[in-house]
């Protein structure tokens, strides 16, 4: 019952969330206010998170901690954008969860790294087809 | 004191949520009262015109953000464990931060005015004004940042009752048996998880325009002022509800106890909860009418905004006939609840005149929409609170309220509030705009605005009554039986106030009125001869 309750809990959020990124990325689309990837950097920050979310699924939460700190490091290096910064932000405050939660909920964290991977790969396609 | 401060109980939240509601709602109404006197006469200075902006920025965000959506919620998690058998919210931890966010979230808000700059923007803050060369403060800054903090508190709060109505509902108790007001805090709640985020990233886009010059909302830089309204009135007009909804549900537990009759038509009250829900997310543009839209546009959110007063009908209908032939107590909590149905009433046929697009053309940003809000948010929400605070007070405290303090409280209120913002209906027919700070002197404005002003002191005494009320009988009140109302739902089965654990034992639901089938096991509800609509 108790992981029942959280995972709904997570789901909830998870919602939430969904609908603020729907509008935000909305609006800078509309805008044509998306980040701009010079090179790779891109596809690195994608392969970064992806493998993350490996290492989360796994359960290696150190792996997925390191990957997740070269993303935000990655991000901080390249041309700032609101969007990328308010992803970040929730990427950060992912990884403050996995290095926290008992392995018992880890599960239940990794629903929330798994959306936001996903949050990312649909910032980074809108912003290749900009 | 550290057990309060670090309280995870539901109780304590709940009561803590209600006693933030109560302090904002004494700052929100000194606000109002100094509108009020600045308006008293034509041509009055008693404020600066930037200060009156101020105050009724404040007030606006003060009411709905601080008052309404927290005593609610505050209502919602002091007794949804109790209505549906449980001892406990699923999610203890994360309510008690929801609580805190939003505090903090009230605090930051009022730093404002230690700033020297509050945020004058009014309660919908529409860009350009909000944008950093129109209000050049921090004030509008403090207001975002508020205001993020309390989106977050209200979706932890909401995320926390809609997993504790889910998972812990007392065994038998199915969604088709929880207790109306329960179904409205679980609706609402849904609804505050989907639209508070269109507020949430409004406020980011803003902070970004404000602080890191981006270009959303700016016009001349591509960005687009009407962005702001769309995203403000996704979230705003589904908030109207989030603030409505629960006192529906307060209201439908009311009514049938003081009837001495089952609610009429259980299932079509809940259905028509979750089809106000659905609805208010497609009636955002009634909001931004005056604004250039194509007139296909206007013809399909007019038709929608009218749509959703079937539903809202339903319900009213739904609480006459449950009065109707019913044996009906007058206690104050009830009156209160048959002076809602009125008010509400009022409040929802002029949002009717307003969904007609000629009307609203007319009357958009006049007194006339003050006068509609306050019958909505006033006499809908606060007058339920009334009620639900007579009714629930026993159970909260221990100890009855006064009847005879409830009538004065009672009358002056009804009396205070008609005069308040009936009039205002008629201001605003004269052309009078909202938010001016003075106005000329011209036929009736005068006699009208000062009517309008010593119905607001009428008022405020009349709220004065209802703390002096809660004080005296929290000290000197008739103690308060476990179930003094001879009422149904499993709120009422618990001790008053409720122990740390609510119930000894799970309790087994097999109706819709539990306590009532434990009183009459001879003939319990659930029995087919005594089934409710």
């Amino acid at each position: 019952m108790t992981k029942q309750r959280a995972q709904l809990g997570m789901a909830m959020f998870l919602i939430s969330e969904a609908v603020f990124f729907f509008l935000l990325i909305l609006a800078c689309v509309n805008l044509r206010a998306l980040p701009i990837f010079v090179d790779a950097s891109g596809w690195v920050l994608t392969a970064l998170l992806l493998a993350g979310s490996l290492c989360v699924w796994r359960g290696w939460r150190w792996a997925a901690l390191a990957l997740g700190a070269a993303f935000i490091v990655g991000l901080i290096a390249t041309k700032f954008s609101m969007l990328t910064a308010v992803h970040g932000l929730f990427v950060f405050a992912g990884m403050i969860s996995i290095a926290a939660v008992p392995v018992s909920a880890l599960r239940t964290v990794a629903l929330y790294w798994y959306f936001f991977t996903a949050v990312w790969l649909v910032i980074f396609l809108a912003a290749s087809q900009a | 004191m550290t057990a309060w401060l670090c309280a995870i109980d539901h109780k304590r939240v709940g009561i803590l949520y209600m006693l933030s509601a109560l302090l904002f709602f004494l700052a929100g109404g000194m606000e109002a009262m100094v509108m009020r006197a600045q308006l008293a006469a034509p041509n009055l200075k008693l404020i600066a015109p930037e200060v009156y902006n101020q105050m009724f920025t404040m007030h606006g965000t003060t009411m709905i953000f601080l008052v309404a959506m927290p005593v609610l919620t505050g209502f919602g998690v002091y007794l949804t464990p109790l209505m549906i058998g449980a001892n406990e919210m699923a999610l203890p931890r994360l309510g008690a931060l929801g609580f805190w966010l939003q505090l903090f979230g009230g605090v930051l808000l009022y730093i404002s005015f230690a700033s020297g700059s509050a945020p004058d923007a009014g309660w919908f803050s529409y860009a350009p004004l909000s944008e950093k060369p129109f209000s050049g403060g921090p004030g509008l800054d403090y207001w975002a940042l508020a205001l993020l903090l309390i989106t977050g508190g209200s979706i932890g709060s909401a995320i926390n009752l809609i997993v504790t109505i889910a998972t812990e509902r007392a065994p038998g108790m199915t969604m088709r048996l929880v207790p109306l007001f329960v179904w409205s805090t679980f609706i609402t709640s849904v609804m505050i998880v989907f639209a508070l985020p269109a507020l949430a990233a409004s406020l980011v886009m803003l902070l970004s325009d404000r602080l890191l010059h981006a270009r959303f909302f700016d016009a001349a830089q591509g960005g687009s002022p009407l962005l702001w309204q769309h995203y403000f009135w996704i979230f705003g007009h589904p908030e109207v509800y989030i603030v409505v909804l629960p006192a529906f549900g307060m209201i439908s537990e009311i009514i049938p106890v003081f009837s001495r009759k089952p609610i009429f038509g259980y299932s079509f009250m809940a259905t028509s909860t979750v089809a106000i829900a659905f609805l208010s997310y497609g009636v955002w543009v009634h909001h931004m009418f005056a604004v250039a839209l194509g007139r296909n546009f206007l013809a399909v959110f007019a038709a929608a905004s009218m749509l959703i007063a079937v539903p809202t009908g339903m319900k009213i209908f739904s609480w006459i006939a449950t009065m109707w032939g019913g044996a009906i107590r007058f206690t104050t909590a009830m009156l209160f609840a048959v002076a809602f149905l009125l008010e509400f009433t009022i409040g929802g046929l002029s949002g009717v005149a307003f969904a007609t697009v000629p009307v609203d053309w007319q009357l958009t940003d006049t007194y006339f929409v003050v006068a509609h809000i306050h019958y909505v948010v006033f006499g809908g929400t606060v007058f339920a609170l009334f009620a639900g605070a007579y009714y629930w007070f026993p159970k909260l405290s221990g100890r009855m309220l006064d009847e005879s303090l409830g009538r004065w409280n009672f009358w002056l209120v009804v009396i205070g509030f008609n005069a308040a913002f009936f009039v205002q209906h008629f201001l605003g027919l004269l052309g009078m705009r909202r938010r001016v700070y003075t106005y000329p002197d011209l036929p009736w404005l005068g006699a009208l605005n000062i009517i309008s002003t010593v119905g607001a002191a009428i008022l405020v005494f009349g709220i004065f009554i209802f703390l002096c009320n809660v004080g005296m009988s929290l000290l000197f009140g008739a103690k308060a039986a476990a179930d003094p109302w001879n009422a149904w739902t499993l709120e009422w089965a618990a001790a008053s106030p409720p122990r740390l654990e609510n119930f000894q034992e799970a309790p087994t639901v097999r109706s819709r009125r539990p306590l009532w089938d434990l009183k009459h096991p001879d003939a319990p509800d659930w029995l087919p001869v005594r089934g409710d609509a």
